[in-house]
């Protein structure tokens, strides 16, 4: 919203505050100046609209002048003189629900002359943003700019009957709009409509049909009020913002529309001389419940603000506002809001709090410490985990990368998720930012791609969500590139998954993924629980290197409690250690061996280790492993030992295996 | 007899001469081995009468004590040489690089969220979190942002839909906010909270805008917490957060989960407040949003705002990692670009 120096000037009597400090006092005390730019002789102070949303009054320089009085002491004029409309109503106005149009007065006018405003008329609307079109229009809009009232003239010649209705569309009801364009409405759109049908979108904007031109001699002067929410749900409906439509959704004072039409008639003799008001005021409206006054305690407000103010010094502030206050002891207040601050602004004691507090200046608070008692914050052992996760990671040499949570349907389909299933966002950003991930491996594979292009290897992670229908689970990627056979980063990351869950196991996977290596491809295990996948991407995937990559449910494994360690004694008897080597088949897993002998060595095994993997001739492997035997009470004799080893060959061999001793 | 005297001199002589561990070891087996020519030499004393043999008894004795010295003396030396040569040999070029991984980082964010985490956490915060997919109720009517709120303007908002859900019935959340929210249904007052995460708009991404941030929210809620309450705790985790004093100044600002509300601005620490390009020539650099939490949210809450109250901010994390690195563009954040990411 941008404000006039010199309009507002006009405004409050004597203002001698520079236009810089003027903005600077304004951000302090009511709303974020973004800026002071000279028009002319004028300058042009640029309000945040977003820090105007609360505020209807402050969508016109009177609403502004307001606060600037009350900042700097000065006394603030009122533009509109008031002035009485007598005779009979000249049109009828017909209101179908007075929740979304509380109020609606018109006037109207003969003897209209439709020419270029006077140019100080123009400059004014110039230098708020506002094009200057004809005298009539641009006195409407005048009237808007400076006392936040939207207004609209219609010629009279070309409406049909002596009524105006306010109503809900009819379904597919047509309007051609000012703008050129054409809308087709529903009944969620409130109109303004003769005898024919629409001549405008309440609120938002006027119709072709019936606009302003240079053969217009009668009009019909709008000045009304409209549902801020109804006005609000047209507007973005139909993709159609305006300057009225921006202030009626801030829910505009039914007060101001009589006022709005007593300042245009006092312009409209100025600017097309001649022109004469036909009988008097058409004012339909339902009498608004006053809103009740606002209970304001002083020690209440000295506790919220923590400071003590003098109850003379808030009366003074809210008064210079113009809030009405009442005394009802030393101590309390009831206060009454205006009726421009009271649409939605200004209800309940904690908006005074605002009031009060912004006018004394927040700087006159000394900062305090607050008298909580100490207490100990819940934990958050998600957040502990990622991050121990995280540094895991980091020092193994793995660097943190952020992804989007955005897919495209092609990137969610490599990895073979149906986009249908897959979360949508009904309004993408780009056409390749249309679903959630359900997965973090697309842009894993993005960042390889990426990433290749910079560097012969490398290694990165991310922590982030899985998106689906049904919640969000976190999840742990980490990748490694390299230009080599591959091998030495899948087992890299094995490590890792070993670092990062320890008890963790790799089962390879029978049925890898399209996207996988087909014999590179892996459930992590814990317990008999998958929580996690290991693989090397499919070569077709990665260009010029191999990538392999580490999928870990952290949701999973946050579940699995590690248990406090417990002190075990330290071994008084020394322990036994054998070696075996196993000849096996080609593909003969070297886990699964382990794992049997293991189960041979009976209770006194305390370890066992492979040692290494020799290829011999014929495609047959000898897989060598140390066990390590011991009793927790004495020392087992060589016998014993001997027995065990036997036991366990015999067992193998029994089993099928082949060992060499 | 001169034959023990002359025997001596030679063994002396040989020692001197010899240049090797072996050559040393060779000259005393040849004269103190158990075969050695002066060590026999007693063996012939026997002829001798009482007082020459006790004479060259404890000539022969010196002889010994003079050659053992000698010896070991030469020994060291020889040793010592031997292990100077192989130290020598073992000379390495200890400027060849280094072999095995180095740590990685983590993500500029993440550095700056776990030090905002544990410096609330140190002044009695919980570290709270919620989902990134929400509820329209959560993520704006519970905050006072009630539909066809033209609040709603001020932050484009992702619409989802999903098979089995009505559409449109959740987004991704515009802000941390609504963790206010569940913060105090789950943990309920007094709470000292604060949450960090992933927020969604739908603007066109620049150099200075991204869909995709990171905002860290924080609240408080007890008994008569006041401004000036506020104001203490920004002042000092700002401070904390910047190692240094800052001042801070509140102005009016328009949040509807806050009344009053304000936007919170810090001197600027580039100029001190004397104006220059970063601070627009203000003296003052906009930082976080902040204000009491509005009644409207504590009852949506469950929570009785006659007898709690509390204070609510949100801070920008992505814009303070911007301001820590002097990172010129947003995007780079989430690029995936080792080349910028193993900068941290």
């Amino acid at each position: 919203m941008k404000f006039s120096y010199d309009w507002i000037r006009e405004l409050v009597d004597g203002l001698d505050t520079t236009p810089a400090d003027l903005a600077r006092l304004i951000t302090l005390k009511t709303a974020e100046c973004e800026g002071v730019e000279s028009h002319g002789s004028d300058s042009v102070i640029e309000v945040d609209n977003k820090s105007l949303t609360h505020r209807p009054d402050l969508w016109g320089h009177h609403g502004m002048a307001r606060e600037v009085a009350a900042i700097t002491g000065k006394k603030l004029l009122d533009p509109v003189k008031p002035r009485s409309f007598d005779g009979p109503r000249a049109v009828h106005v017909d209101i179908e629900n007075y929740e979304l149009s509380p109020r609606y007065s018109a006037l109207v006018f003969e003897n209209v002359t439709v020419r270029p405003s006077p140019v100080w008329l123009a400059e004014r609307l110039e230098a708020v943003g506002l094009n200057a079109i004809n005298n009539i229009v641009d006195v409407t809009n005048f009237v808007m700019a400076e006392i936040a009232q939207p207004m609209h003239a219609f010629d009279a010649n070309k409406l049909h009957g002596e009524t105006i209705f306010v109503r809900s569309a009819g379904a597919g009801e047509e309007l051609a709009a000012l703008n050129g364009e054409s809308y087709v409405l529903d009944s969620s759109n409130l109109v303004i409509a003769d005898a024919q049908g629409a001549i405008a979108l309440a609120g938002v904007i006027g119709g072709a049909g019936s606009a302003i031109s240079d053969s217009t001699t009668r009009i019909v002067l709008e000045s009304a009020n409209f549902n801020a929410t109804s006005v609000r749900k047209t507007s973005s409906k139909l993709r159609l913002r305006t300057d009225a439509s921006m202030r009626f959704e801030k829910a505009q004072d039914p007060v101001n529309t009589v006022r709005g039409l007593q300042r245009a008639l006092e312009l409209l003799e100025q600017v097309s001389p001649g022109i004469r008001l036909v009988g008097g005021l058409a004012d339909a409206y339902r009498p608004l419940p006053a809103q009740p006054p606002v209970l304001l305690q002083i020690d209440w407000l000295d506790r919220k603000l923590g400071r003590a103010i003098a109850p003379a010094q808030i009366r003074a502030i809210l008064e210079a506002i113009e809030f009405k206050v009442e005394e009802i002891d030393e101590r309390t207040f009831s206060v009454f809001v205006p009726s421009w601050r009271a649409t939605k602004d200004v209800s309940i004691k904690d908006d005074l709090v605002e009031e009060v507090g912004r006018m004394i200046g927040y700087d006159s608070i000394t900062p305090v410490a607050p008298l909580a008692p100490a207490r100990v914050p819940p934990a958050s052992p998600r957040r502990g985990f990622h991050h121990h996760i995280r540094e895991m990671a980091v020092a193994q040499g793995f660097t943190e990368v952020y992804n989007y949570s955005f897919l495209s349907d092609d990137q969610a389909r490599v990895f073979g998720f149906d986009p249908a299933g897959c979360v949508q966002v009904a309004n993408p950003i780009a056409a390749g930012h249309n679903l959630l991930r359900p997965s973090l491996l697309p842009l894993i594979w993005k960042n390889i791609g990426d990433n290749a292009r910079h560097f012969d290897q490398f290694r990165f992670f991310e922590i982030g969500r899985e998106i689906h229908p049904d919640g969000e689970t976190p999840h742990f990627a980490a990748a490694i590139f390299a230009k080599d056979d591959g091998v030495a980063s899948l087992f890299e990351l094995k490590r890792l998954t070993e670092c990062l869950t320890p008890g963790a196991s790799v089962r390879p996977s029978p049925r890898a993924r399209p996207y996988e290596h087909p014999y590179r491809a892996a459930d992590v295990l814990l317990g008999a629980a998958a929580v996690g996948r290991l693989f090397e991407f499919h070569p077709s995937m990665v260009e010029a290197g191999r990538a392999a990559v580490l999928d870990l449910n952290l949701a999973l494994l946050e579940e699995v409690q590690t248990p406090a360690p417990r002190y075990q004694a330290l071994r008084r008897f020394p322990a036994s250690a054998f070696d075996l080597s196993v000849v096996v088949p080609a593909r003969e897993l070297i886990g699964e061996v382990q794992a049997r002998l293991a189960s041979h060595a009976g209770a006194n095994l305390l370890s066992i280790l492979f040692l290494r993997d020799f290829a011999l001739p014929g495609g047959q492997r000898s897989l060598s492993y140390r066990l390590t035997v011991g009793a927790w009470d004495r020392t087992l004799s060589s016998e014993e030992v001997s027995a065990i080893r036997g036991a366990v060959i015999e067992s193998m061999r029994a089993a099928g295996y082949d060992l060499k001793v | 007899m001169t034959g023990l005297s002359d025997l001596r001199d030679v063994a002396i002589k040989g020692l001197d001469a010899a240049e090797t561990l072996e050559a040393i070891e060779a000259v005393r087996v040849e004269f103190w081995g158990r075969k050695g020519k002066l060590a026999l030499a007693s063996k012939e004393f026997g002829k001798l009468s009482p007082e020459e043999r006790a004479r060259n008894g404890k000539l022969l004795n010196e002889y010994k004590q003079e050659f053992e010295t000698l010896f070991e003396a030469r020994k060291a030396g020889f040793e010592s040489a031997a292990l100077d040569a192989r130290l020598e040999s073992e000379w390495i070029d200890l400027t060849a690089p280094a072999s095995g991984i180095r740590p990685g980082s983590l993500h500029p964010v993440t550095q700056v969220q776990k030090e905002l985490e544990d410096l609330f956490v140190s002044l009695g915060f919980t570290v709270l979190d919620g989902p990134e997919v929400e509820t329209e109720y959560y993520n704006f009517d519970a905050l006072n942002i009630p539909a066809h709120h033209p609040a709603r303007d001020m932050q484009d908002t992702f619409w989802l839909n999903a098979g089995s859900w009505p559409k449109e019935s959740r987004l991704l959340r515009t802000h941390t906010s609504p963790v206010q929210v569940r913060g105090l249904e789950k943990l309920g007052p007094p709470l000292k909270m604060i949450a960090p995460g992933r927020v969604f708009r739908n603007e066109e991404v620049d150099a200075s805008h991204e869909h995709t941030f990171y905002q860290l929210e924080g609240m408080m809620v007890d008994r008569d917490v006041s401004v000036a309450h506020l104001i203490y705790f920004m002042k000092t985790l700002l401070s904390a957060i910047f190692h240094r004093d800052v001042t801070v100044r509140l102005r009016p600002g328009y949040f509807p989960f806050v009344e009053p509300g304000f936007e919170l601005d810090i001197q600027c620490l580039i100029c001190g407040g004397t104006g220059c390009p970063v601070c627009k020539h203000s003296g003052w650099v906009e930082l976080l949003p902040c204000g009491l939490v509005n009644p409207a949210v504590l009852r949506a809450s469950g929570v009785d705002p006659e007898q709690w109250n509390g204070f609510a901010f949100g801070l920008g994390l992505t814009r303070l990692v911007m301001m820590r690195y002097a990172i010129d563009d947003i995007r780079l954040l989430m690029s995936g670009d080792l080349r910028f990411l193993n900068q941290f």
